[in-house]
Order: structure tokens, then C-alpha cells, then sequence
């Protein structure tokens, strides 16, 4: 039976290329900025797993308004301002990146700041996918309507069993729909050089980001879900830009030698475990503060893995960028989900999970079709499921977590043989 | 009188509607207990609680080897040798007493839990309950003040209805908000109290998790054993009742605290 005290530690060990982050988030947001003040290029609006080579090789500027949501929801400025949509008609039962953003910008409040924007860059054109979840439409509608400029987008397919042709030629035909706007907005044409480029930068991303997080597979884990929901900016943010490759090199090198040298992210790591669902933006230094300090590592994500792209191949642009953005866990059906929950779960070697039941974001929270049970039943580990959400910090209860979390972790120590 | 050399050590349970300690000797004998509501600071109620129960077990603060603590506010004890979760607090409770596998449901003051213990003693699985539908006592309170009874007699009132009323188990603002509405409509208190019992069961169904055999502790059912048929007659399980069910969670805690005593030595 469980019997000990437990010692508060940090939150892990910390990354020195986090440093070389920042310049790098700091060199986006200025380029955007800069071509926002100066005209020097069309700026474009993308959700975070949409079709953003096609952006890239017409030369647009790209913002990521899911970023823009996570950081309001790290800064808390989230709950500040997000009545403010509310008040608008977005009830506090949808998507809260969409409430916390349109609430900042009707606020004129922004963490952006820091970088010298007052309020969201103005686009030229939206481009959304709906495979992720319909309200990254509704969202970019709003601005949209703000600005009087166009939004276009991919009608995607949702809960695939298995990804077929005709899903994949369906989206293939709304790309190539998308390109006369993106042209017009743009003021050239596409080049088929140029768009080969831009996926071969992005599937290099996507293989980088990748060897990245499975460096968290080796015992001790290098890198934890916390640390890779900081660490996945770039591959969010400079999808298909040379920046974002050189970037993942240098973390790369120092979690391989972390890896090396037997370093774990938390020290004296004793229990391992996967997170699903979507990061609870303004706790993330208390649960990463608290995981490591009951020496669990929270070594894989369905989360952060959501941007790495397989599928991505520089020689059929257009068929692979609709088959990666089929392919998406989150755009899958429950039983595909499961297999690469179970998957991810061995090749981790993960002792249990953790489900995060995120109250706006049904799209991101697997917890309310009985996949907990199912998993737990075909995995036989033990599974929490922590109620909460993304930004919305009135879905979560911090004293309701941290019993639940230690009780999860005193019920780890205690397993038997089942 | 005690020899204050025996291994003494006491379990505290900090809960947000009361504070229980149990003293106990190492042959899990409690020499004393006490139950004080929880109001103001909790240090202040961890310290009378724990006086009383060294009172009623005649032994001063000092005979105590351990003193495990547990429950809500389990960081606010001012002097504590160790820390347990609730969940393996009520179910090492449980298991003590019945030696068996179960799923311990336990209800408190706060956010009920029902735990899957194996045939060893150990917790297999925890569920708790959604956010919004915590508060159990906090709800029973006010139903009591709405049906004009005191909390003590709301078990009375529920045991003169024929059927519950239909209130809400989704959310505990919901429910109280249903109880002032039946009020209004004139439903027969009986019936609103044996209602609340019913919301309390309905919630812990709808947390997932419950197999039979079903054992029950937490503060709860101590007062209100209506929650007890409800949860019965809604499962379809056979529900059993922990002994003293408040003080479960207390007890487990000493149970750990011996333990402590013994691995130290």
C-alpha cells in the first residue's frame, strides 16, 4: 500500500533549446508583422492542421489562431476576455480558442504584445480544414465578416474506419478549388516547384518533430508532454519553412543526447504515462510541477503527435496533403483511434492514461463513447480521466485533479499482477 | 489508562463537511474518535478533533508514533507524519472490515468516488464525478433548509414518501434550483427529500465503474441511509454499508499510519 510523503520538485529538467525557441517564435510573429506594416507579402489565416503549403508556396505570411488561443490560455488572459464572446452569442459550450480569441480581439487585449501586434494580425484570406471540428469555420467566418475578406476551406470527412480513395480525391478536388482565391488574394500563380518545396519542408518538419517525441519512448523519457506542447510551436506555426527544420535539429541533437546520457526529463522517473486529449493551457506548469513531483513522465500524446504527418509526400502535393489530413487521429473513427492508442501505448511503454475530458472541445476528448473502458479492457492499464478544458479554467477544478492525479499514481504503485 | 509506550498512532480524515479522527492501538483497536464540523480554518479543526479523541482515548498528544492524515483538506494538518490520497484511505477502510473485493463507493461532503478494490486489498480503478455535480453535502444542506427541516431530520422526512420526486443529478446548482421549483408546485416534502437521496444515487450510477458487491462509506450515508436504498433499488446491486461509514476514511488512515510504524521499525 502506498505510505509516503511526496516531495514537490520543478517541473522537470529544463531544455537549453528553449532558448533558441523563442528566437525563433519571435522571428514568426515578426515577419508577419512586418508584412502586415510593410505590404511585403499577403498574410493568410490557417487552422492549425490545415492545407498550409499551398499558403506557403504562394508566398503568404501565416498565422495560426490556435496558437494565438493557446497562448491566451497559458497567459489566462483566456478567461479574462472570453465573455466578451459569450456576450456576442458564442455560448460558453463551444470551442473556448474561439471565445478567448474573438473575446481578446473585441477586448484589444493579446499576448502578442510582447512581439508588437496590439491586436490579431489582419488577414487577406482564411483557409480553414474542417477535419478537425467545425468551429474553425465558424471562428474564421467572424473575422471574416470583421474584415470583409474572404474564407475558403476544406468540408472535410470525419470519423473515418479507414482512409479510402475517394476521400481522398474529394479533398484533392476542394484544394484545387481553393487555388484561383488563394492566386487572386495572392497576386501570383502556383508553382508546382514551389508547392513540392513547401510539403517536402513540411514532411522534414513532420519526420523531425516525430523523432523528437520518440525520444520520450527511451527510459528515462528526455522530453514530457509538457515540455512538447512548448516544443511543438514550430511545427504548428513554421509548417513548411526551412526555419522549422533547422529548429527540430537542434532539439533533436539535445534529446538525443539526453537519451544518451541516461537524463531523463523528470528525475528519478518512476511511472510513465499517456495523455489524450488537449492540454489544460493555464495549468500546465502546476500538472507538470505535480507529475514530476510523484516522478510519473508523461511521455506521449495523442496531442502532440497530431503534427506529424506521414502521409506528406513532395512528389503528389495535392494527394498527400489530403491523405495526412485524413489521416488524423482526430479526424478517425473509434476504432482506429483505439489501435493507435494501444499502439502508441507499447511503443512508449506506458503504465497507464490520462484522458482529459476537455468540457468545449468534444472533437479533442475521447472520453464520452466508452474508449476509456474499451482501452483499459484491451490494454489491461489503468486509466484517469480528468475533467477540464483548454482555456476555459471554470471546466476545472485544480484541488479535484490533484487528488484524482495522486490517487491514479497511489493506485500505479500499488498494482499487482492483474 | 494506556501505557503511553504502546504504539499509538491516529488517523484523520479532513473532509469539507467534517473532521474525523480515530486513535488507535496496533491491534487496530480505536481507543478514541471524534467527529467535528468543518468551519473557519481547518488547522483549527484538525486540533480540536484530534484533542478530543486523545481525550476520549485518555492518551496526550505525545503518545501518538504516527499521525496519517487524509481528505480534502489533508495540507492544511499542521503536524502530520504522512499523506494518503482518500481514495486509499476509504478503500484500505473498507477492505479491513470486509476482506474481500468490492467497489467502495465512497460519499462525502464533496466529490463522491467509487473505487474497484481487488481481492488484495488494492484499488484497481477510481471514477469520480464531474465537476458540476459535486457538493453532495453542501446540496443535502440545502434541501434541509428549503424543506424547513433540520439536516438530521431530512432522512425522517424522506422515509414518509411513497416515491421520490424527479430531481435533477446533472449538475448540483440544477438540483437546487428543481428543489425550490417542486416546492413551488407543491410537492410533498417527503417526496423532494427522497428525492435529493435519489439525485445523489443517480449520480454515482452515472459516474461508471459500480459492480457488485457495492460498499458504502463517507459521512453521507451515516446521515442520510436513504442515499443507500436509493443506490440499491436504481443498481439493482446488493449495497452494504461500511461500519460507521464516516469515519472509514479515518480508519484507513491509521491503518497506513501503523504501517509507517512497522516499516520504520
Amino acid at each position: 500500500m502506498a505510505a509516503e510523503n511526496r516531495k514537490t520538485t520543478s517541473a522537470g529538467a529544463r531544455l537549453q533549446s528553449s532558448e533558441r525557441l523563442k528566437e525563433v517564435m519571435a522571428a514568426h510573429f515578426a515577419a508577419i508583422l512586418e508584412a502586415q506594416r510593410a505590404k511585403t507579402a499577403p498574410v493568410a489565416w490557417c487552422t492549425s492542421v490545415g492545407p498550409v503549403e499551398l499558403l506557403r508556396a504562394l508566398g503568404f505570411e501565416v498565422y495560426f489562431p490556435e496558437n494565438h488561443g493557446a497562448m491566451l490560455g497559458a497567459s489566462r488572459i483566456a478567461n479574462e476576455v472570453m465573455s466578451q464572446a459569450h456576450a456576442r452569442g458564442y455560448s460558453p459550450e463551444i470551442c473556448s480558442y474561439l471565445t478567448s480569441d474573438i473575446g481578446a480581439h473585441l477586448a484589444g487585449k493579446t499576448p502578442l504584445a510582447k512581439y508588437g501586434f496590439t491586436d490579431v494580425p489582419k488577414a487577406d484570406v482564411l483557409l480553414f480544414n474542417t477535419n478537425q471540428c467545425r468551429e474553425v469555420r465558424d471562428w474564421f467566418e467572424f473575422y471574416g465578416r470583421e474584415w470583409n475578406v474572404p474564407v475558403v476551406g476544406v468540408t472535410s470527412f470525419r470519423g473515418l474506419d479507414e482512409v479510402a480513395a475517394h476521400h481522398v480525391d474529394a479533398v484533392v478536388r476542394q484544394l484545387e478549388a481553393l487555388i484561383p482565391t488563394l492566386e487572386s488574394v495572392a497576386a501570383t500563380k502556383l508553382s508546382a516547384g514551389r508547392l513540392e518545396a513547401a510539403v517536402r519542408l513540411s514532411k522534414e518538419c513532420s519526420d523531425l518533430w516525430r523523432d523528437c517525441l520518440h525520444t520520450a519512448a527511451t527510459r528515462p523519457a528526455a522530453i514530457t508532454f509538457f515540455d512538447s506542447t512548448i516544443q511543438m510551436g514550430p511545427a504548428v506555426v513554421l509548417r513548411g519553412t526551412a526555419a522549422a527544420c533547422d529548429y527540430y535539429r537542434v532539439l533533436k541533437e539535445e534529446l538525443e543526447a539526453r537519451v544518451a546520457a541516461h537524463r531523463g526529463a523528470v528525475d528519478a522517473e518512476a511511472f510513465r504515462l499517456y495523455w489524450d486529449g488537449m492540454p489544460v493551457w493555464g495549468k500546465l506548469r502546476e500538472l507538470a510541477t505535480l507529475f514530476a513531483s510523484l516522478r510519473v513522465s508523461v511521455v506521449a500524446s495523442t496531442y502532440c503527435n497530431s503534427w506529424v504527418f506521414d502521409a506528406l509526400d513532395p512528389n503528389a502535393p495535392l494527394a498527400s496533403m489530403a491523405r495526412a489530413s485524413l489521416e488524423l487521429f482526430i479526424a478517425r473513427a473509434e476504432r482506429p483511434k483505439q489501435r493507435y492508442l494501444e499502439r502508441m501505448a507499447q511503443e512508449f511503454q506506458v503504465d497507464g492514461f490520462v484522458f482529459h475530458d476537455a468540457r468545449t472541445c468534444p472533437h479533442n476528448s475521447n472520453t464520452r463513447f466508452g474508449m476509456p473502458q474499451r482501452l483499459a479492457a484491451a490494454t489491461r492499464l489503468p486509466v484517469l480521466t480528468l475533467d477540464g478544458d483548454l482555456n476555459d479554467l471554470r471546466c476545472y477544478s485544480e484541488e479535484q485533479a490533484r487528488t484524482n492525479i495522486e490517487g491514479f499514481v497511489e493506485q500505479l504503485e500499488d498494482r499487482g499482477p492483474l | 489508562m494506556i501505557d503511553s509506550k504502546e504504539l499509538i498512532v491516529s488517523g484523520t480524515d479532513v473532509g469539507t463537511e467534517c473532521v474525523k479522527v480515530v486513535v488507535v492501538d496496533r491491534a487496530h483497536k480505536i481507543l478514541g474518535r471524534a467527529v467535528v464540523p468543518t468551519r473557519g480554518y481547518f488547522q483549527d479543526c484538525i486540533q480540536e478533533a484530534t484533542g478530543v479523541a486523545l481525550e476520549e482515548a485518555q492518551l496526550p498528544a505525545t503518545a501518538l508514533k504516527a499521525m496519517c492524515v487524509t481528505g480534502f483538506g489533508a495540507s492544511c494538518a499542521p503536524v502530520a507524519s504522512l499523506t494518503v490520497s482518500e481514495t486509499a484511505c476509504h478503500a484500505r477502510g473498507a477492505f479491513e472490515h470486509f476482506r474481500r473485493p468490492m467497489t467502495v463507493v465512497d460519499i462525502g461532503g464533496r466529490d463522491p468516488k467509487v473505487i474497484d478494490v481487488d481481492a488484495a486489498g488494492r484499488t484497481r480503478s477510481v471514477h469520480s464525478v464531474r465537476k458540476c455535480a459535486v457538493g453532495i453535502g453542501t446540496f443535502l444542506m440545502f434541501a434541509a433548509r428549503h424543506l424547513d427541516v433540520h439536516p438530521t431530520r431530512l432522512m425522517d422526512l424522506a422515509a414518509t414518501a411513497e416515491k421520490p420526486a424527479r430531481v435533477g443529478s446533472y449538475c448540483s446548482i440544477f438540483a437546487e434550483v428543481e428543489v425550490i421549483d417542486l416546492l413551488k408546485s407543491g410537492v410533498g416534502a417527503g417526496e423532494i427529500a427522497l428525492g435529493c437521496m435519489h439525485s445523489i444515487a443517480e449520480r454515482i450510477l452515472e459516474m461508471g465503474g459500480l459492480k457488485d458487491p457495492v460498499v458504502v462509506t463517507g459521512g453521507v450515508c451515516e446521515y442520510f441511509p436513504g442515499v443507500l436504498g436509493a443506490l440499491a433499488e436504481r443498481s439493482g446491486f446488493a449495497v452494504e454499508l461500511a461500519p460507521e461509514p464516516i469515519m472509514s476514511g479515518a480508519v484507513g488512515a491509521a491503518h497506513f499510519a501503523l504501517d509507517s510504524v512497522s516499516q520504520a521499525r
